[in-house]
């Protein structure tokens, strides 16, 4: 049995951590069970298998190209926008498979926001950017999509800056507004999960800080995933981490195990700067 | 250590604080030595060289504090290179704390030098090399990284505190029998106490070491060997 499949499931004790919230267990959202993914004939993840739990970050960690950017991408069926792109495997979100053919990806990605590392901002405006998504998927009435979009810039934590200017691009924005406001409109469709992939990488210290601690909000009602190459952040704003190296989940643990005794060498060679 | 950091600066810096943790190490070990002989030669002057030795030891400590404060702050150590750091600083305060017994027990010999010799002063070399032998063991330990070698300073200590105890009671039997040897008996008390206290000090060590090794704590109770602290001795009567 591989170090990964044999952490498929988390030890009790995991419940009462201090990295999580001790009066509630986590309940496992999704479990990515036995998953490959295949660029063409490059095998990009190769037998991976770990739960994602409800109300609960996840971080994956690992060098470039260990696959990590890959699973998140797994999650939400986006690469089918892509030939040749295929995985293996089962995705189960609350008992079912989204990688059956039955499912419909349109609804799936209601269900799964994502943020990307460049901020995305449609060129429109701010209001009809968190809108547009609300409008995609729902039938709202005019005064309630408002309040749909303020609650989403609320959530957010954009409200503030922009209530006055919710006219104008969204372009206008700087780097750090522009990245909450595609938090925002994930969060306007009332997902159940968020797939954040490096969303502060390309921010400064501040805006980044700010992306840490609306995720620490968020996670109160959603199951968070993110991918990072900033060790500090994941070790922050996780709960759990994945380690993966050259398509493998390497290690699956507590964020507070990770980084103070992780079980395997590989991990504690790259998460003490000891790669070679 | 383990296999080298892509940072070499980083690994240079963690040498330098293992480095200055085994020179304290080594300068506890002298000192309780030198302290040690200083009352079995009724040496004023070996003493009093070891009371003032011990700003060496304060210096070294704050040079490991530095030394830390620095690594935490600049490298953002994590798993192993964190229990590292964390050991070292618990491990630089501990002897720090020995070489302050040490120089307790050197000041006390200048002033028990000045007064008739009393028989018990023999049993405390014998003490004071115990404690000798486990700073030397778990210093050892700890250059080697030897979870199990740490361990066993841990256990032993428990003979070092059955010393202080027979002691504890040959020192009262004294006081009893010739109030006049009161005074020096109960420098030789206060001695008895501090080498016994630098036995607890290297368990600490001990504990300090395993917890970075294996990245969890010495859990099990210790074995005590020390009960005169739930003694009573009355004159003329046996122990209660």
């Amino acid at each position: 049995m591989s170090p990964a499949t044999s952490r498929q499931v988390m030890p009790l004790s995991l419940a009462g951590s201090l990295a999580a919230d001790p009066e509630a267990a986590p309940r496992q959202k999704v479990l990515i069970r036995n998953v490959d993914f295949f660029y063409g004939t490059f095998k990009a993840l190769k037998n991976v298998t770990m739960p994602l739990h409800d109300k609960r970050v996840t971080a994956f960690i690992g060098p470039s190209g260990c696959g990590k950017s890959t699973l998140l991408r797994v999650l939400n069926r986006i690469y089918e926008l892509y030939p040749g792109q295929r995985a293996g495997g089962e995705v189960i979100i609350d008992g079912e498979n989204i990688l059956s053919p039955r499912v419909d990806l349109n609804l799936l990605r209601a269900r799964i926001g994502m943020v990307f590392q460049k901020p995305t901002p449609f060129p429109m405006s701010i209001y009809d950017n968190i809108a547009f998504g609300i409008r995609l998927y729902e039938k709202v009435p005019h005064h309630e999509l408002d309040d749909r979009v303020e609650s989403a810039l609320r959530r957010a934590a954009l409200w503030d800056e922009v209530k006055d200017k919710l006219r104008q691009s969204g372009l206008g924005l700087s780097g750090g507004q522009q990245q909450r406001l595609c938090i925002a409109r994930a969060v306007a469709v009332r997902p159940e999960i968020l797939l954040l992939d490096e969303p502060a990488s390309a921010l400064d210290p501040l805006s980044t800080q700010r992306i840490e601690e609306l995720i620490a909000e968020l996670k109160a009602d959603y199951c968070i995933a993110i991918v990072t190459h900033n060790m500090q952040q994941a070790a922050r704003s996780s709960d759990y981490t994945a380690f993966m190296y050259l398509g493998e989940l390497i290690e699956f643990d507590e964020t507070e195990r990770i980084f103070t005794r992780p079980k395997q060498k590989h991990t504690e060679d790259y998460i003490t700067g000891r790669f070679g | 250590m383990a296999s080298e950091h892509i940072a070499r600066a980083y690994d240079e810096e963690l040498h330098r604080l293992n480095n200055t943790i085994a020179e304290m190490g080594g300068l506890a070990e002298g000192q309780l030595g030198a302290a040690i002989e200083a009352v079995a030669t009724r040496d004023a002057e070996l003493a009093a060289r070891v009371v003032e030795g011990d700003v060496q030891v304060d210096q070294l400590e704050r040079d490991v504090d530095n030394l830390a404060i620095r690594l935490l702050a600049l490298r953002q150590p994590v798993a192993r290179d964190l229990r590292e750091i964390f050991a070292a600083l618990k491990i630089a305060s501990d002897l720090e704390r020995i070489c302050d017994y040490a120089a307790n027990v050197a000041k006390r010999s200048i002033a028990l030098s000045q007064t008739p010799p009393v028989r018990p002063v023999y049993a405390l070399p014998r003490m004071a090399h115990f404690a000798q032998l486990l700073i030397k063991d778990v210093l050892d330990a700890y250059v080697e990284r030897d979870a199990d070698k740490a361990y066993s300073v841990w256990i032993r200590d428990a003979e070092l505190d059955e010393m202080y105890s027979s002691l504890f009671r040959e020192l009262l039997t004294y006081m009893m029998e010739d109030p006049r040897s009161i005074g020096s008996c109960t420098h030789l008390l206060f001695m008895a106490k501090n080498i016994e206290r630098i036995g607890d000090h290297a368990t600490n060590i001990a504990e300090g070491l395993y917890y970075l090794v294996n990245g969890t704590p010495l859990e099990q109770a210790r074995p005590k060997g020390d009960v005169s602290s739930l003694e009573v001795v009355t004159p003329g009567g046996a122990p209660k």
